[in-house]
């Protein structure tokens, strides 16, 4: 028995996401989409998670803020320069300097975070892309065994399906 | 006009809901009248017996607290207007417009304050010539009195457009993008632009004058984006208090809805530390003693350090902290909690703000004071009851709330 | 599908990508005779520079006490310039406002180019522009690092910071439209985008946390946006010179940003969405609304002038009162009044909604607030020293000819940036646009309806 991946388009997001639901009740395979836009529809049918890449922006605020204190604190106490009668520990200049950090440090974990999650820079593209998929369609590829692609088949047809494709893998 | 908008006034005039006076209205009423009846007997004992310096006091921190959140609210329901927001259909207009009543009683009550004045304006008692043009009482009270005049009128005139049928059915036309019908574009505007004149003013003359040396641009602003954010989370606290007592399904039980009054909440409070630090900061570093005193006085003088430092803590960290997080701002028992403290954090702000300059050694707080607030309690709350019916009435409507939520 | 776009009211989401990539093929020889005299009078301009690096300061007009005038004045105005960008692409996505879509790539793009330029004022300010470094972080010869209470070292952290996260955001929001790009195009372009694209496909993963990555970049960039001009009106503030030391300056100076930096974004979208054919992408929904934000800001900057002049009536400081009496009064008091035209008069207009929608008006509304908010900065800065605490210092100041053509090139260099930008990567988010098609068909159909009638 072998896998093949069953490729269909849909010409709404609404459509897809019913697809989806389908698909996630007749626990068939599994599968991956594609959208032109980010697709709260879709999100919901798939049940995803929150994404994790909250935790890694806010460490990179949190070792931003760090940062900030260490820099400050420790240049002063490595030469303790009295300059105009400021104090030595002078907060309200330092919670600029950590404020700054934590933005620059909180934003590029993001970046990098939200790269590495979803696996970019790639240089493959994954099978079943199609540029329409970027344009105005919604795609669904489902990897399941040769003997259910009907009934994949016939999900899809039934909730909208423009096109419904059959690959090997 | 779209077919949209004219969908919606047909289904407005439709479901329009019937006045109904609540049980809660009359209880409420009943409480509100005695405890304004407390305050108005401890103001009126401690005028006769000799504790009128601090009868006075409460009598003007309480003013500026109660008429910050009413107008603060108004202005929320202005904003709203002028931000396009539909995403609580009428309700949040009806709240935000809850409070109004009490601007007229406030406005007659700051013309109480002439009775006062030599216990309130420092400057009375020990002129100051090179500011007499404008520390002077007549001047003083005509325009304030003037601008909380116009300020309330406005806010009324902006209020009968707002409940008019053609505001309401644009409040309820969820997926259009015409602007709101022609008189709200006029009052709404206007309002806002009204309450920074006229709060900036208050500011600088009940608040500022206090301490006739000192000095801040930015203390208007400060003041009223303080005012601001007490009249949101005035609302903030009566939708989650409304919420479980209008049955199951009033709109405030919608996650979505909640989730807006706390980022709400959360974002003007940060709005204000950012001012409170603005201010802070070049006073700080520029260390002029003509302007360092008044800081001084509140942030390193006992007793009142302790209380500044509640002030941060109540209206800036609490709500930064525990609203981060969406699961807590969709918690209408957190984030009841988080706004009532803030409320009392405002109202805290106002008392610093006020009363070192008047009483800069000890903390004049006790019974009188305590009993006059709440007689402004009771005055704030007997106003917001026919206001109060129309937010339940708007909440249960079952009207349709703009779908970009989320 | 080859049905004339101008009269589409139900536009697809083919529709969005066909017009933002027709934008994006091979432009003619105008364009290219446009960026080469930006780029020319950048070399101009270069060359005023290194004669001033060669000969030293000396060149400008900066005389005691006038240290600060025509170069800062440019750095304050390119980075206020920079901060519409950022109101437009992170507060307004926090407000869920429906109007930014179809401008806010714009808008952010302004927000790099004008940072970029803003950044090089600093430098050109610096006698010995190669110790620009002691700014950061970094100790020298002896030890001693740079003194974090010193404004300046707070600029350069909240500018640097700025221009990082900016171009993150930026470059986040243009990855989904390169990829689409990717599919369009042939030849080194398609290598080109390929690279930039770095694989991106559109898949839920993909999205999801992207989605969530960009609601927090945006949460970010919120008060990132109000901590930078904050900074940046600090560097003055925390002086107690006359006419700098005043507890309003941060959010004055931040509403002053956006004010020029949504009349920039008009300015230049006006034109452009002639010149790049993408009227029906941009509706005159679009500027209404970003008129109105001019106004808001209009009204707030006033108010922060009249507050500033009351306070220093009020006050009775007799230093402070006759630095004022200079700024309205004085040999420069023509700027103090042409700024309040252009800033507070002016823009008053934007009260008629038919003034809104006029793009004809608007746009010369709104090159007379850039005019007005580059004078406001002039006045405040170079203005409040000319007539300091010991009248026997009082002085005036002219501006070189470097430091004039400097200022030129300045403009050069962003338009010309601005231009190459717009012709080589979408000017148009198309993933954003095709998310709110909704509004967008309203807004067309509300445009049509108005002409209509």
């Amino acid at each position: 028995m072998s896998t093949i991946a069953i490729i269909s388009s849909f010409a709404d997001d609404a459509q897809c996401a019913h697809a989806i639901e389908e698909l996630r009740a007749a626990k068939v395979g599994d599968f991956n989409t594609f959208s032109p836009i980010p697709s709260h529809r879709i999100e919901h049918a798939i049940g995803l998670k929150k994404s994790p890449v909250r935790w890694i922006v806010l460490m990179g605020g949190i070792s931003g803020v760090l940062t900030g204190l260490a820099i400050t604190i420790g240049t002063t106490y490595e030469w303790r320069l009295n300059a105009g009668g400021k104090p030595l520990l002078s907060w309200p200049p330092f919670i600029i300097i950590c404020f700054e950090l934590m933005v620059l440090l909180g934003g590029i974990f993001g970046f990098l975070g939200v790269l590495g999650l979803s696996g970019i820079p790639a240089a493959e593209i994954a099978p079943g892309y199609d540029g329409r998929f970027g344009e105005d369609r919604f795609g669904v590829v489902v990897r399941c065994d040769e003997d259910e692609a009907a009934r994949v088949e016939s999900i899809m047809k039934d909730s909208g399906a423009e096109e419904v494709m059959r690959e090997g893998v | 006009m779209s077919t949209n908008l004219q969908m919606a006034r047909r289904e407005r005039a439709v479901m329009k809901p019937q006045p109904v006076e609540s049980v809660a209205g009359t209880t409420m009423r009943a409480v509100a009248g005695a405890m304004i009846v407390i305050g108005a007997i401890a103001f009126g004992l401690a005028l006769m017996r000799g504790g009128a310096a601090i009868a006075w006091e409460a009598y003007l921190v309480n003013l500026l607290f109660f008429l910050g959140v009413a107008q603060g609210a108004v202005v929320a329901s202005a904003a709203f207007y002028l931000t396009q927001a539909k995403w609580g259909g009428s309700t949040p207009y009806r709240l935000g417009e809850a409070f109004a009543p009490f601007l007229w009683v406030g406005f007659f009550l700051f013309f109480g304050l002439y009775f006062g004045r030599s216990l309130i304006f420092p400057w009375v008692t020990h002129p100051i010539p090179q500011k007499a043009a404008w520390l002077n009482i007549p001047f003083l009270f005509a325009r304030d009195g003037i601008g909380l005049g116009v300020i309330a009128a406005a806010s009324f005139a902006f209020i009968r457009v707002s409940r008019g049928d053609d505001a309401q059915a644009w409040t309820i036309a969820t997926d259009d993008i015409e602007l709101p019908p022609h008189s709200i574009r006029f009052w709404a505007p206007l309002v806002a632009v009204l309450f920074a004149v006229v709060y900036t003013l208050i500011s600088f003359d009940l608040v500022m004058s206090l301490a006739p040396v000192w000095r801040s641009t930015l203390f208007g602003w400060y003041f009223f984006a303080g005012a601001f954010w007490s009249g949101l989370t005035a609302m903030a606290l009566v939708a989650t208090v409304m919420r479980g007592r209008l049955g199951d399904h009033n709109l405030f039980t919608n996650p979505t809805v909640m989730h807006d009054f706390g980022k709400m909440v959360f974002a003007f409070s940060v709005f204000w530390i950012y001012l409170m630090f603005a201010q802070y900061i070049v006073i700080w570093y520029g260390d002029l003693p003509v302007e360092t005193f008044f800081i001084v006085q509140r942030v390193h003088h006992m007793p009142w350090s302790p209380l500044s430092v509640a002030c941060l803590v109540l209206i800036w960290m609490i709500p930064f902290v525990v609203l981060m997080s969406v699961r807590t701002k969709k918690s209408p028992a957190i984030l009841g909690t988080v706004s009532a403290l803030g409320l009392i954090g405002i109202w805290l702000e106002r008392y610093v703000l006020v009363i070192p300059s008047l009483s800069l050694d000890a903390i004049p707080f006790g019974p009188t004071q305590f009993l006059i607030s709440i007689g402004f309690v009771g005055a704030f709350l007997i106003c917001a009851v026919p206001g109060l019916n129309r937010v339940a009435q708007a909440a249960t409507s079952g009207e349709p709330v703009g779908d970009d939520a989320e | 599908m080859a049905a004339a776009p101008k009269t589409n009211t139900e536009p697809s989401y083919r529709d969005i990508d066909r017009s933002v990539l027709r934008v994006m093929e091979p432009a003619g020889r105008a364009y290219w005779a446009w960026v080469g005299f930006c780029f020319t009078l950048v070399g101009i301009a270069a060359g005023f520079w290194a004669h001033q690096i060669y000969s030293g300061l000396g060149v400008t007009g900066l005389r005691q006490p006038v240290m600060w005038a025509i170069y800062i004045t440019n750095f304050v105005f390119w980075v206020g310039i920079a901060h519409s960008g950022t109101l437009i692409s992170a507060i307004l996505f926090l407000f869920r406002t429906k109007w930014r879509t179809a401008v806010y790539r714009a808008a952010e793009t302004m927000t790099i180019f004008a940072v970029a330029t803003a950044g090089l004022f600093p430098l050109i300010h610096l006698g010995r522009v190669w110790f620009f470094y002691w700014l950061l972080p970094y100790p020298n010869e002896r030890y001693l690092q740079p003194d974090f209470r010193s404004p300046l070292v707070w600029d350069a952290f909240a500018v640097s910071t700025y221009l990082t996260i900016s171009a993150l955001f930026w470059t986040m929001g243009l990855i989904p439209d390169i990829a689409n790009a990717r599919e369009a195009a042939t030849g080194w372009r398609k290598t080109f985008y390929t690279v930039l694209a770095m694989g991106w496909q559109g898949t839920d993963r993909q999205w999801r946390h992207y989605s969530m990555a960009y609601l927090l970049m945006a949460g970010l960039a919120t008060p990132l946006v109000l901590s930078v001009h904050s900074v940046v009106s600090w560097d003055f503030a925390m002086a107690i010179n006359p006419g700098w030391h005043s507890t309003i300056f941060a959010p004055y100076f931040v509403a002053g940003a956006i004010f020029s930096g949504v009349a920039m974004v008009i300015t230049l979208l006006i034109p452009m969405r002639k010149l790049l054919g993408i009227e029906d992408l941009l509706t005159e929904w679009h500027f209404d609304n970003l008129a109105k934000v001019v106004l808001l800001t209009s009204l707030v900057v006033s108010y922060a002038y009249i507050t500033e002049a009351f306070m220093t009536w009020y006050a009775g400081d007799p230093i402070e009162q006759t630095t004022f009496h200079m700024r309205y009064f004085g040999p420069w008091g023509w700027m103090y009044w042409v700024m309040v035209l252009c800033n507070c008069v002016i823009p008053l207009l934007l009260f008629s909604p038919r003034i809104r929608v006029n793009l004809r008006a608007l746009w010369v509304i709104t090159i007379f607030v850039n005019i007005g908010m580059w004078f406001e900065r002039f006045v405040i800065i170079a203005g409040s020293l000319t007539a300091n605490f010991e009248p026997s210092q009082w002085a005036s100041y002219r501006p070189s000819l470097t430091e004039i053509m400097i200022t030129v090139g300045s403009f050069a260099w962003f338009l010309g940036l601005f231009s190459l930008f717009s012709r080589f990567l979408p000017i148009i988010s198309m993933t954003e646009l095709k998310e709110g098609i909704v509004w967008l068909r309203k807004a067309l159909k509300r445009d049509r309806v108005r002409a209509a009638a």
